[in-house]
C-alpha cells in the first residue's frame, strides 16, 4: 500500500474514536494510562514590567523545542504546545472599541474558550451557560471575540479535532480589585465546567479565565504557534512573564485540550504519585474550606476533574491553593518539597518550613520541571530527584530565561550575566510585583519567616523516641500454638526460611534467579494469600524508579498518624499529629504506641465465627466497617484493626481485604482523614504483603505472627549470637528497605503519597470485588472473588486447626516441590527436553511439548486453545522452518550471569541460523567480532543498552544488527541488578571496564531516560553512533503498557519487545521475581490494541518473551500480535540448566551459569542441541499453521479471532474473562504486522555535514580542523563521525585529536555521544544533557566564549548525567556540570568546575577531577576509579555518600601528580582562569583537596593512597 | 536453603564409617557406623538445595530431601525429623535399606562429577537423633473417631497406614499372620542390613498410639474378608508377596535347595532367638558350606552376605546378566564382594547335581542380545558353556509372586489380575469390593520396602476420603 499518502484526517478521527470506545469497553485501552512529558520554559522580566521581548523570546524558544516532542507521520500535527502570557489589555480594549464599545476603566477578563466546532446547538448551548454564570456573579460580558487562526499548518487530524477557539471578553462592572476578580473568575469556571458536565457537553474547555493572563495552545507544532494565532506576533503583546510548553505524547489522537501550559503551570514530567494523590484530594475535600472561597467551596469540589491528566492534576490542586491565599513558591514548596530530612546542612526555619508542610498533605512525586504563574509570581521548579533539567541565564537588562535547554533563546554572550540550574527540590522565582529575583534559598528564607512554623511544628509528637525506649518484644505464643497459627495463615516451612529468616539475619530480602514457573495465583489449586493477587507497578520509560539503594537520601518513609485537617488553612491546628519514622512497627513498638494512644484509638476485630454458614466473611466485612465508622463518628482517632483473635473457632480475614474494606469505605464516607488505620496481621510477612496493605490504605502494620515465629527461631538458636532485639530491628529494616524499592519502582519517594494508592494490578481478583474494596486498581481479568476467598479460607482453617501435624508443609512456591505448587519446569519435562535436543528426535521433543500441555494450567495462553476459521492445510504448503527460526531470539542473558562457554554457544547457534541472540549487559569480547576459525559466528547479533552502560563502546554498538534498550526486565521491573564480586572474573572486568572482584551495580533507572522524550533521544543517539542497527525497545508487561509503547514506537523505535513477569533472571529479590509485572498475554494484546489504534502498528515489530517453551505457546503471541518471540529458559535448559536455582551464587552444577571454572567445566552445551530446539519449535509452529490454515506466521499475526478461552479456571471464581486480551482493533488500511523495511530513520544532525567536509579524514586519513556554529537543536554532535571512523579505523585507530571539530553556541543534548579516540569537540559556549554519554575515546572541551563575562567557575556550562558509561577519553569543562556528573564512568577522565547532586555515583573507573563544589550525594555507589575534589570550605564530607568510598586528603605523591596532570591539561584545553589561578597556588590549595577512594579498590591498587602505605612499600 | 552456599564443589562425598569388611563378616551387625554430629551437618551441607530436586522426584515418598538436608546442615535436627517423618512413617528404616544409588542419590544433579550428596546415611542420623532425643512420638489424633480400619499385613505397607490413619483419629486394626510385626523386614532383611529392634521400636510406638495388632491371625484360617469387612469400615489388604518363584530344571528336587526367604526366615529367627528346627539341625545354616545362590536381586544380595557370616565355605552368586544389568543394588554387589562373595555373572544354572542332597550346580554361561523395545538386553545361551560349581547349599533367590488370594482368603469375589495380584483403581487404591482397599507389593508385584511405605500412605489418605465422605453422605441425606 501506499504508505506515503497521508491518512485522511477526519477519517482517522472517526476510526480511531471508533477503535477507542470497543477497546476501551471490550479491550485494554485505558485512557487513564496515556503519558505525556515535554520541553518547558519560563522568561520573565525581573523589573515585572511588561515587555515584548518576552513574548517573542517566548515564543522563539519554544520554536527550538521541537525535538522534545513529536510529530505525526503527517508532519503536521503535533503533541501539543502553548504559551500563557498577560492580558495585552490595551490589545483587548482595542478590540472592543472596534466593535463599537467603549471599554470600562479597569481590568477586562480574557476567557480563552475551545467550544463544540461541528454541533452548532452545543456551541450555542455553551456560550449560554458560559455568559449566563458570570453575569450571575454580577460581571458584565462586553462579547465573544473569534480568535484568528490559521489552519493551513495544523494537520489534517488536528483540524479534524480542532474546536471553535474564541474568546469572551468580560467587563469588571463590579469594580472588584484584580485579587477579587481572579477569584471570582476562578469560581466562575468551576461552575461553568460542572455546568457542562451536568449537561454532557463534550469538547467543551477553558484553557484560561483570567483578568491577568491568557493562555494560547493548540495541537500544531511548537514552531507553528505564531503562524496558527497571528494575535501573539502583535506588537501589543507584551508580557511580565511568557510561560511556554512543547508536549510529547504516548498517544497520536490530537487532543486539543490537553496541550498545556494549564491554567498556572506547564508541567514537564509525571506525577508518579497520582493514584494516592487523587485518592487523598478526594478525602482532603470535605474539609476544605476558605475564606476567600466562602459558600462557594462546593462548586469547586471535586478539585480534580475526573479524567485529567497527571499535569491537569496537578494543576488543579496547584490552582486552588494558590487561590486560597497561598504564594506560588508556598504552594511550590508544599506540594513539590526538596529532600530535606537528610539534609545535615539546612538550616532549621527552612526544616520546620519542610515538616508543616509535610504535615498538611502529601507531596505531589515524580519527575517534573514546573513553571508556574500565579499572578504576583512567577517561579520554575524542579522535583526533589532533579529528574528533569532546568537551566537559566540570567541577562544584564533584567531577563530571566528557564527552560528545558540551555541556548532556547538566542543572546549575545556579553549580554549574559549568569548561568545556572535549578537543583533538585529547588525553584528560582520572581515576585513581579516588586521586581525581585530569588534563588531557591532566598525564597525558601523568606517562606519560613512567613509564619512561625518551628513553634507550631513542636505540636507534632514523634512516637519513635516514646515507644523505642519502652519497646518491651514479649513473646506471647507457645511452640504448638505458634504451629497452629503458622498453619493457619498457611505458612510453609519455605516462607520461614527463605523469605523470613534472611530478613531478619541479614536485614535484606532474600535473592533468588530463574524466574517464576508456577501458576499465577487465580490458576492455583494451592492455597494462596491474597497478596499473591497483587502485582507491583513499576515506572518504565514515561517516569523513572528512584535508586532506592544509593540515592535513599530523597525518600521517606516518615508516617503521620491522626487527624488530617483543612489543607487549605495555614495553622498549627495542622501540627497536631503524632508521627512515626516508619509505618512498620514490632510487636512491643505497637503495643507502646497502642498504650500511648489510649481512649482516642478504637479495636475492631477481624475474624469471624467458623462455625457460622456460607456468607460469614461477607457479614463480618460489613461489621468491621460499620464498627470503624461508628469509632469515627464516635470521636476516635485511630482505628486499629487486628486478627489476634484467631482460634480453632475464629478465622483470620485476611488483612488486606479488611484494611481496604475500612479504608475504601471511609473514604466513601469522607471519614478517612479523621484517623489513622493501623493493622495487625498475622498473615503478612514478606515486604510485598506490607506494601499491599500500606497501599491499600494501612497507615501502620504490625506483623505480629512474623515476629513471634522470629522468636521462636530465636529461641532455637538460629540467629548465633544477635539478641532478639536485634533480630527484630533487622527484620524491620529489610522491611522498610524492601518497602523503598517497592515504592521506588513506581518512581515515589515518600511512603504518605504512596499509602492508599492502590499501585497495583490486580491479577485475578474478581472485578466487583475490586471496585468495592480497592478501588481505581485496575482488574483485566476478573477472578476470585468474597465466596472464592471464604471457601479458601475454610479449607485452610480445617487444616489448621483439624489434623495432629508435627511440620509445616515444606512449601514449593519458590522452588519446586512435590505436592506445592505447579511448576512449568518439572524434573521429567527437562530431562524429556534434552533427550529431544541431544537426540534430534523431534517425537520426543512432542513429547515434552505435550507433557507440558497437560500440566495444570500456568498461564493465562493455557486457558486459550485455536479455533480454526478455514480448513487445514498441508504442513508443506507452509513457509519454512528457516523463515520461522529467523523470528526467534534468545533474551539478554549476560556475560557474567552465564558462564562464557553458554554464552557463546548460545551466539553461535543463533547466528548458524539466522535468528539473534542478545548480549545482555555487560559488553562482548572484541575478538568475537570476528568469525570463529569453523566459520562459526560468535557475536551476539544484538547488543543491549541497559542502565549499567557496561561495555557500551562505539565498537560494541556499530557491531550487531540490533541495538536493545532494556528499560526493564521481566523478573525486577523498576530495579537494578548487580553483579557480586566473586563473579567477577578478570575476563568479565575487563568487558566491563571494572576491577575483577569488585561487586558491579547497575541503576534501576537509565540516567539519560526520565521520560518518553529522553528515551527518544537515546533511540537519536545510538542511531546516530550506528546507522544501520534497528533499535529495540524492551518493556515489561503491566496495565499501561501499550500507551508507553505508543510513546516508543513515536520515538522511533524499530521493535518493540514485551516482556513477560516470569522473565529468568540471575539473581533478584524474591518478592520481585514473584510480584511484579505480569504475563506478557496481557502487555503483548494491550501493545498491540493501542498500537493498531494509533495507527503505529505497522511501523514497528513486536517481540515477546517470559516463559515461552512450545510451539504452541509461539502460535499464541503470534495470535496475540507478536512477530518475534524470544526463548531463554528454554534455550538454556537446552544447553543443560536443571533450574537448580543458584545462578545466584555461582555453583551452577552444569556450568551453565556460573563463573567458578571447575564448574564451568561441566557445561555439556552444544550449539547444535540449541539449533535442535528452535527447530522443533519452528516444525511444531508449522503443524500449528497448517492446522489453521495459514501459510505464514503473518498470516495470523494479530487474529485473535483464531483463539478462544476454554477454561474458566476453577469453578469458585467469580469469572476469569480472557475477553478484553482477545479484542481487536480495527487496524484500518493497514496490516496487522509490522511492514518496515529496514528502520525508521530519524533527521540528520550537523554531524551529517561534518561527514561532507570530512572526507579527507574518513577516505585519506588526513588530520583536520573544522568549525561551525551551532544551536541546541544540533544533537549528538560528533556520534555520526565517531561512527565512521569506528567502522574504517577502529575505535582507537586515530591519534588522538586528528580531526577538531570546532564548535561556537549551545550545544543539543548528547554532545559527544559514544565519541572515539581521534575525534576533538571544542565548543565555545555551553552544552545540554548528556555530553559525552559513551564516550569512546574522544576528547571534548567546553568554555565560554572568550568575551563573556562570566567566571567560569561559577557558571553552568553543560547539562545533566555528563559522562554516563564513558569507557575511554577526556572532557574538560571550564564550568559547572548539572547532577549525576560522571554517573557510571567506567574510564573517562574529566575536569570540571563544579557539579550538581550525585556526582560520580555508580562509577566504576577513570579519574575525575573538581573544582568547585558538588551537590549531595557525592560518590554513591562508586566502587572504581577515582574523584578529587576542591572543596576549601570543607562541605564535601556532609555532601558525600561514603557507603562505598573512602575520603581523604590527597596523601601520597603520586596521587597528587595524577591530579595536578588533569588540572593542568583543564587549563590547557580550556584557558580556564580559575584553574590556572589554582595552578599558580598549588602548593597552598592542594591542602583543599579531598581524595574519594572506593573502598573496596584501596587493597587493589597499583599505588598506594595511604601514607602509611606508601611507607611500608618503600620501607 | 537460602543461608550459605553449597559446598560441594569444595567437599568430598563421604559416607559414614564403614567397618572392615573381615570384622562385619563375622557378625550380624549393621555395617555402617554412625555419622558423627559434625559429619553430618558437613555432608548435608554439599546439598546444592536445587530448584527442581530430582532426589525428590525420583523418591516414592517423594521426601523433601533438600529442606532436612538443609536443616540437618544448620544442625536444626529436631525440625530435621519432622521434615523427615511428615512424608515418611520410617526414615530410619529407608536410610538404611533403599537402594539410594537408584533412587535419590543416584538422581543428585551434583552427582556428575562431584559424586552424589550422601542421602541415605543423613536420612538414618536424623533419625536415630531423634529416636535418641525422645522427638519421635506415637501418634497423637487431636480427635478420637468411631470409625475403625482393618489392615492385613503388618508389613512396611500396613504399619505406614495405621499410623496415617491413626493420626487422623481413625481405629486401626493390624492382622497379621506371624508372630511378630513387621512383616519381611523382621523375617526378610537381614539384622546388617536393618537391626530388629529398629522395627521392634516403631511397633512401640504404633502400639502407644493405639494401634491393635492381632499377631498370627490369617485371613481365610482364622476369620474371612468378609467378617473383616463387617468388623471394620474399611479394610486395607497390604499382604505382600510371599509365592517364592521357582523354575525347572533337572535336580531342582534335591535335598538343600531352598526358597531364599525359607533361608532368611530361618536365620533372622534364630538371631531373634526363637527355636528354628532346620536351622539348628544345620540344614539351613550355612556354617562350612559351598553356597551357591541363584538371582541378582536385593534378596540374593541378602542371602550371599548372610552365608557369608553364617561362615559358609565359599559363597557363589549366579546370575544370567551382567554387573550393570542386575536388578539389586550396585552398592550391596559392592558390600558384598569386599565380604568374600564371589560373582558369577552371566551364567545361568542348567541343572543342580548330587544323589539326594544338591552338591554341585551345573551352569552354562550366557550372552546378552541386543536392546528389545522395553530397552532391556535378553540373556542367550552361549552353547557349550558349561562348567560346574561346587555347592552344599543352593538358595533360589528368583523373586516372589502373589499367593491366590480370592482362595487364601476365601473371598471368590475379590477381583485379580492375571499375575495374581489384586485389582485396585490406581487413583482411590480401591478394588472391585466397595471400603476394601489394597496396598503395596500386593498390588504392584515385589518391590521395594519405600514403595509400600508410599502405597500405605496413600491407601491411608483414599480411606479417609472414603470414609469423610461415607460419613457426609448420611448427613447429607438427612438434611434433605
Amino acid at each position: 500500500m501506499d504508505r506515503t499518502r497521508p491518512e485522511d484526517g477526519q477519517r482517522f478521527i472517526e476510526d480511531y474514536r471508533r477503535n477507542a470506545a470497543h477497546l476501551e469497553g471490550h479491550g485494554l485501552y485505558d485512557p487513564r494510562d496515556e503519558h505525556d512529558a515535554c520541553g518547558v520554559g519560563l522568561v520573565a522580566a525581573i523589573d515585572g514590567k511588561p515587555r515584548r521581548e518576552v513574548v517573542a523570546a517566548g515564543i522563539n524558544a519554544l520554536k527550538v523545542l521541537w525535538h522534545r516532542g513529536a510529530v505525526d507521520a503527517d508532519g503536521k500535527t503535533g503533541d501539543g504546545a502553548g504559551i500563557h502570557v498577560q492580558i495585552p489589555q490595551g490589545f483587548f480594549k482595542e478590540h472592543i472599541r472596534d466593535t463599537g464599545h467603549e471599554p470600562g476603566e479597569g481590568r477586562l477578563a480574557v476567557g480563552m474558550v475551545f467550544l463544540p466546532r461541528t454541533d452548532f446547538a452545543a456551541q450555542e448551548r455553551c456560550r449560554c451557560i458560559v455568559e449566563a454564570e458570570i453575569l450571575a456573579f454580577g460581571y458584565g460580558i462586553y462579547g465573544w471575540r473569534q480568535v484568528p487562526i490559521d489552519i493551513s499548518v495544523i494537520g489534517e487530524k488536528a483540524n479534524a479535532t480542532r474546536p471553535e477557539i474564541e474568546q469572551i471578553l468580560i467587563n469588571n462592572t463590579k469594580g472588584t480589585n484584580a485579587r477579587q476578580f481572579e477569584i471570582d473568575l476562578f469560581i466562575i469556571r468551576r461552575r461553568i465546567e460542572k455546568q457542562m458536565l451536568a449537561e454532557s457537553i463534550r469538547d467543551f474547555y477553558i484553557c484560561s479565565l483570567s483578568c491577568r493572563s491568557v493562555i494560547y495552545k493548540g495541537m500544531f507544532l511548537a514552531e507553528q504557534l505564531t503562524a496558527f494565532y497571528p494575535d501573539l506576533l502583535d506588537d501589543r503583546f507584551v508580557s511580565s512573564f511568557a510561560i511556554y510548553h512543547q508536549r510529547y505524547s504516548t498517544n497520536t489522537f490530537p487532543n486539543w485540550w490537553l496541550a498545556q501550559p494549564f491554567r498556572m503551570i506547564a508541567h514537564n514530567g509525571e506525577i508518579n504519585t497520582l493514584l494516592g494523590n487523587m485518592n487523598w484530594m478526594r478525602a482532603h475535600e470535605p474539609r476544605m474550606a476558605h475564606a476567600w472561597f466562602g459558600d462557594h467551596m462546593q462548586d469547586l469540589l471535586p478539585i480534580v476533574q475526573p479524567g485529567s491528566s497527571d499535569s491537569a492534576a496537578l494543576d488543579a490542586v496547584f490552582e486552588v491553593m494558590v487561590r486560597a491565599d497561598r504564594s506560588v513558591p508556598m504552594v511550590k514548596t508544599m506540594l513539590m518539597p526538596e529532600a530535606w530530612a537528610n539534609q545535615p546542612s539546612l538550616p532549621q526555619d527552612i526544616k520546620d518550613l519542610y515538616s508543616y508542610c509535610n504535615a498538611v498533605m502529601e507531596p505531589w512525586d515524580g519527575p517534573a520541571a514546573i513553571c508556574a504563574y500565579g499572578g504576583q509570581w512567577a517561579v520554575a521548579g524542579m522535583d526533589r530527584n532533579g529528574l528533569r533539567p532546568m537551566r537559566y541565564t540570567i541577562t544584564s537588562d533584567g531577563l530571566l530565561i528557564v527552560g528545558s535547554e540551555t541556548g532556547m533563546v538566542r543572546l549575545d554572550e556579553t549580554r549574559i550575566v549568569e548561568k545556572g540550574r535549578v537543583g533538585p527540590g529547588q525553584m528560582i522565582a520572581i515576585d513581579l510585583r516588586n521586581g525581585k529575583l530569588y534563588r531557591d534559598r532566598e525564597v525558601k528564607a523568606m517562606l519560613a519567616k512567613e509564619r512561625p512554623f518551628g513553634k507550631w511544628t513542636k505540636s507534632i509528637k514523634k512516637l519513635d523516641g516514646l515507644i523505642k525506649k519502652g519497646a518491651d518484644e514479649r513473646v506471647e505464643l507457645d511452640r504448638e500454638a505458634l504451629r497452629r497459627r503458622q498453619l493457619a495463615v498457611g505458612w510453609t516451612l519455605e516462607d520461614l526460611e527463605m523469605i523470613l529468616h534472611p530478613m531478619a539475619e541479614d536485614g535484606k530480602e532474600a535473592l533468588g534467579s530463574m524466574g517464576d514457573d508456577t501458576p499465577l495465583a487465580v490458576l492455583s489449586d494451592q492455597h494462596r494469600p491474597l497478596h499473591h493477587y497483587f502485582r507491583q507497578n513499576f515506572s518504565q520509560v514515561t517516569n523513572p524508579p528512584i535508586d532506592s539503594l544509593r540515592e535513599t537520601r530523597v525518600m521517606s518513609l516518615v508516617t503521620r498518624l491522626g487527624n488530617l485537617g483543612n489543607i487549605l488553612d495555614e495553622d498549627e491546628s495542622q501540627c497536631r499529629l503524632l508521627q512515626l519514622a516508619s509505618p512498620v512497627l514490632s510487636n512491643g513498638e505497637f503495643e507502646a504506641m497502642r498504650a500511648y494512644m489510649g481512649a482516642t484509638a478504637a479495636d475492631v476485630d477481624c475474624t469471624f465465627d467458623a462455625s457460622k454458614g456460607d456468607g460469614a466473611l461477607r457479614e463480618a466485612i460489613n461489621r468491621i466497617r460499620q464498627e470503624a465508622e461508628d469509632a469515627v463518628r464516635g470521636g476516635a482517632q485511630h482505628i486499629i484493626l487486628s486478627d489476634k483473635a484467631t482460634s480453632a473457632a475464629r478465622i483470620a480475614i485476611p488483612m488486606i481485604l479488611a484494611a481496604g474494606a475500612v479504608h475504601s469505605h471511609l473514604v466513601r464516607k469522607k471519614l478517612r482523614t479523621f484517623i489513622s488505620l493501623n493493622v495487625r496481621s498475622g498473615e503478612c510477612l514478606d515486604v510485598h504483603y506490607f506494601a499491599v496493605l500500606i497501599g491499600v490504605g494501612a497507615t501502620s502494620v504490625n506483623a505480629y505472627l512474623a515476629q513471634e515465629t522470629l522468636a521462636d527461631r530465636h529461641r532455637r538458636g538460629l540467629f548465633g549470637a544477635l539478641s532478639f532485639e536485634e533480630v527484630v530491628q533487622r527484620y524491620k529494616r529489610a522491611v522498610d528497605q524492601g518497602l523503598l524499592k517497592i515504592i521506588s519502582k513506581m518512581g515515589i519517594s515518600v511512603i504518605s503519597s504512596y499509602r492508599g494508592g492502590c499501585n497495583f494490578e490486580a491479577l485475578g481478583l474478581s472485578r466487583s470485588l475490586v471496585a468495592e474494596f480497592f478501588p481505581g486498581m485496575p482488574s483485566r481479568i476478573s477472578g476470585i472473588g468474597l465466596n472464592g476467598i471464604e471457601r479458601k479460607l475454610r479449607e485452610l482453617h480445617e487444616r489448621a486447626y483439624g489434623e495432629d501435624i508435627a511440620a509445616l508443609p515444606v512449601g514449593g512456591f519458590y522452588r519446586y516441590r512435590r505436592g506445592g505448587e505447579t511448576h512449568a519446569y518439572q524434573g521429567a519435562l527437562i530431562h524429556t527436553l534434552q533427550t529431544a535436543v541431544a537426540t534430534d528426535s523431534y517425537s520426543t521433543y512432542k513429547k515434552y511439548s505435550e507433557g507440558t500441555r497437560k500440566l495444570p494450567p500456568v498461564s493465562l495462553r493455557d486457558l486459550l486453545d485455536f479455533k480454526p476459521k478455514r480448513p487445514p492445510i498441508s504442513v508443506d504448503e507452509v513457509e519454512s522452518i528457516t523463515e520461522i527460526r529467523k523470528r526467534f531470539v534468545t533474551p539478554g542473558m549476560s556475560l557474567g550471569a552465564l558462564g562464557p562457554e553458554a554464552h557463546e554457544t548460545l551466539n553461535i547457534a543463533m547466528n548458524r541460523i539466522g535468528a539473534k541472540a542478545d548480549s545482555g549487559e555487560g559488553g562482548e569480547d572484541p575478538a568475537r567480532f570476528k568469525p570463529n576459525a569453523n566459520g562459526d559466528n560468535p557475536n551476539s547479533a544484538i547488543k543491549q543498552v541497559a542502565s549499567g552502560r557496561f561495555g557500551v563502546t562505539a565498537e560494541y554498538l556499530n557491531n550487531c544488527r540490533e541495538l536493545e534498550i532494556k528499560i526493564a526486565q521481566g523478573a525486577k521491573p523498576g530495579e537494578g541488578g548487580q553483579l557480586m564480586g566473586f563473579k567477577v572474573t578478570e575476563m568479565i572486568a575487563k568487558l566491563r571496564h571494572s576491577t575483577p572482584g569488585v561487586t558491579l551495580i547497575s541503576p534501576p533507572p537509565h540516567h539519560d531516560i526520565y521520560s518518553i522524550e529522553d528515551l527518544a533521544q537515546l533511540i537519536y543517539d545510538l542511531k546516530q553512533i550506528n546507522p544501520d542497527a534497528k533499535v529495540c525497545v524492551k518493556l515489561v508487561s503491566r496495565s499501561g503498557i501499550g500507551t508507553v509503547a505508543a510513546g516508543v514506537a513515536k520515538a522511533k523505535a524499530d521493535v518493540v519487545l514485551i516482556s513477560g513477569h516470569v522473565g529468568g533472571t540471575g539473581a533478584s529479590p524474591q518478592t520481585s521475581i514473584k510480584f511484579a509485572g505480569t504475563p506478557w498475554e496481557m502487555g503483548l494484546s494491550e501493545v498491540h490494541q493501542i498500537l493498531t489504534l494509533n495507527r503505529l502498528r505497522h511501523r514497528v515489530k513486536l517481540r515477546t518473551d517470559g516463559g515461552i517453551k512450545t510451539g504452541r505457546d509461539v502460535v499464541i503471541a503470534a495470535l496475540l500480535g507478536a512477530e518475534e518471540y524470544g526463548v531463554g529458559t528454554a534455550a538454556l535448559v537446552a544447553m543443560g540448566c536443571i533450574m537448580v536455582r543458584q545462578c545466584h551464587s555461582n555453583t551452577c552444577p552444569v556450568g551453565v551459569c556460573t563463573q567458578d571454572p571447575k564448574l564451568r567445566a561441566k557445561f555439556e552445551g552444544t550449539p547444535e542441541r540449541v539449533v535442535n530446539l528452535f527447530t522443533f519449535i519452528a516444525e511444531e509452529v508449522r503443524e500449528i499453521l497448517a492446522s489453521l490454515g495459514a501459510r505464514s506466521l503473518n498470516e495470523i499475526i494479530g487474529r485473535t479471532d483464531l483463539l478462544f478461552q476454554v477454561s474458566r479456571g476453577s469453578p469458585h471464581l467469580d469469572d476469569l474473562d480472557l475477553n478484553q486480551i482477545l479484542a481487536q482493533a480495527d487496524p484500518g488500511d493497514y496490516p496487522r504486522y509490522c511492514t518496515l523495511e529496514g528502520r525508521n530513520e530519524v533527521p540528520d544532525t550537523l554531524d551529517a555535514q561534518i561527514i561532507k567536509d570530512a572526507q579527507p579524514l574518513l577516505v585519506d586519513g588526513e588530520k583536520m580542523q573544522l568549525a561551525y556554529n551551532i544551536r541546541n537543536t544540533h544533537r549528538a554532535i560528533g556520534a555520526r563521525l565517531s561512527s565512521e571512523i569506528t567502522r574504517r579505523y577502529g575505535m582507537a585507530g586515530l591519534p588522538p585529536a586528528h580531526i577538531t571539530v570546532r564548535l561556537r553556541g549551545s550545544a543539543g543534548q548528547s554532545l559527544g555521544a559514544f565519541a572515539v579516540q581521534g575525534l576533538k569537540l571544542e565548543v565555545f559556549g555551553d552544552a545540554n544533557d548528556y555530553v559525552g554519554k559513551g564516550l569512546s575515546g574522544g576528547l571534548i572541551v567546553l568554555r565560554t566564549m572568550t568575551a563573556s563575562p562570566l567566571a567560569s567557575h561559577e557558571n553552568t556550562i553543560m547539562g545533566n548525567t555528563v559522562l554516563y558509561g564513558a569507557t575511554a577519553g577526556k572532557l574538560f569543562a571550564a564550568g559547572q556540570a548539572g547532577e549525576r556528573f560522571a554517573v557510571r564512568n567506567s574510564g573517562a577522565e574529566a575536569v570540571v568546575e563544579g557539579c550538581g547532586s550525585n556526582g560520580c555515583e555508580y562509577m566504576t573507573n577513570g579519574t575525575v577531577v573538581i573544582l568547585g563544589p558538588v551537590g549531595d550525594n557525592f560518590a554513591a555507589g562508586m566502587t572504581g576509579g577515582m574523584a578529587f575534589v576542591y572543596d576549601p570550605e570543607e562541605q564535601l564530607p556532609a555532601r558525600l555518600n561514603g557507603e562505598t568510598v573512602l575520603l581523604q586528603r590527597i596523601e601520597t605523591p603520586y596521587w597528587e601528580g595524577v591530579c595536578r596532570a588533569l588540572v593542568q591539561e583543564h587549563a590547557d584545553h580550556t584557558q580556564s582562569r580559575w584553574a590556572a589561578g589554582l595552578l599558580n597556588d598549588w602548593d597552598r590549595e592542594v591542602g583543599k583537596f579531598w581524595q574519594i577512594v572506593p573502598k573496596e579498590m584501596i587493597g587493589r591498587l597499583a599505588e598506594p593512597v595511604k601514607r602509611e602505605a606508601l611507607a611500608a612499600a618503600s620501607a | 536453603m537460602p543461608r550459605g552456599l553449597p559446598k560441594f564443589v569444595h567437599l568430598e562425598k563421604q559416607m559414614p564409617e564403614k567397618r572392615e569388611a573381615e570384622a562385619r563378616r563375622r557378625d550380624f551387625h549393621e555395617i555402617y557406623a554412625e555419622f558423627a554430629a559434625e559429619r553430618a551437618r558437613e555432608q548435608a551441607s554439599r546439598c546444592s538445595q536445587c530448584g527442581v530436586p530430582f532426589c525428590q522426584v525420583h523418591c516414592p515418598l517423594h521426601n523433601n530431601i533438600p529442606d532436612w538436608l538443609m536443616l540437618t546442615a544448620e544442625g536444626r535436627l529436631e525440625e530435621a525429623y519432622e521434615v523427615a517423618a511428615a512424608t515418611n512413617n520410617m526414615p530410619e528404616v529407608c536410610g538404611r535399606i533403599c537402594p539410594q544409588d537408584r533412587l535419590c542419590e543416584g538422581n543428585c544433579v551434583i552427582e556428575k562429577g562431584f559424586r552424589s550428596v550422601t542421602i541415605g546415611a543423613v536420612e538414618k542420623y536424623i533419625t536415630e537423633t531423634a529416636f535418641a532425643n525422645g522427638w519421635v512420638k506415637p501418634p497423637r489424633p487431636p480427635r478420637e473417631l468411631a470409625q475403625s480400619v482393618g489392615i492385613i499385613g503388618a508389613g512396611p505397607g500396613g504399619l505406614a497406614a495405621a499410623e496415617e490413619l491413626r493420626r487422623r483419629g481413625y481405629q486401626a486394626h493390624v492382622y497379621d499372620r506371624y508372630d511378630r510385626v513387621g512383616g519381611l523386614l523382621v523375617y526378610g532383611i537381614p539384622n546388617f542390613k536393618l537391626e530388629k529392634t529398629v522395627v521392634a521400636r516403631r511397633e512401640a510406638l504404633l502400639r502407644e498410639g493405639g494401634v491393635v495388632f492381632h499377631l498370627e491371625c490369617e485371613v481365610g484360617r482364622d476369620l474371612t474378608l468378609t467378617e473383616l469387612r463387617l468388623r471394620h469400615d474399611a479394610v486395607l489388604i497390604a499382604s505382600g508377596v510371599y509365592k517364592a518363584r521357582d523354575f525347572a530344571v533337572p535336580g531342582i528336587g534335591l535335598r538343600n535347595i531352598f526358597p531364599a526367604l525359607d533361608y532368611l526366615t530361618a536365620s533372622n529367627r534364630a538371631g531373634l532367638g526363637d527355636t528354628v528346627p532346620l536351622f539348628d539341625d544345620g540344614t539351613l545354616n550355612a556354617a562350612g558350606k559351598h553356597v551357591v545362590v541363584i538371582g541378582g536381586g536385593d534378596t540374593a544380595m541378602d542371602c550371599v552376605r548372610t552365608a557369608v557370616r553364617q561362615g559358609a565355605k565359599s559363597v557363589k552368586c549366579l546370575y544370567r546378566r551382567n554387573r550393570a544389568n542386575m536388578p539389586g543394588s550396585q552398592r550391596e554387589v559392592q558390600h558384598a564382594e569386599e565380604e568374600g562373595v564371589e560373582f558369577v555373572w552371566l551364567s545361568a544354572p542348567e541343572a543342580f547335581l548330587g544323589d539326594e542332597a544338591v552338591t554341585g550346580v551345573r551352569a552354562v554361561r550366557m550372552r546378552l542380545g541386543i536392546a528389545d523395545s522395553s530397552g532391556r538386553q535378553a540373556p542367550q545361551v552361549i552353547d557349550g558353556s558349561h562348567f560346574t560349581l561346587e555347592a552344599d547349599l543352593v538358595i533360589k533367590a528368583l523373586g516372589f509372586d502373589p499367593e491366590d488370594l480370592p482362595t487364601l482368603f476365601t473371598a471368590p469375589e475379590l477381583g485379580v489380575t492375571r499375575w495374581g495380584t489384586i485389582k485396585a483403581d490406581f487413583r482411590t487404591l480401591m478394588t472391585n469390593l466397595d471400603g476394601v482397599f489394597a496396598a503395596g507389593d500386593i498390588v504392584r508385584g515385589a518391590s521395594l520396602v519405600v514403595w509400600a511405605i508410599r502405597d500405605g500412605r496413600d491407601a491411608a489418605a483414599s480411606i479417609h476420603r472414603y470414609l469423610k465422605a461415607k460419613t457426609a453422605a448420611p448427613a447429607a441425606a438427612a438434611a434433605e
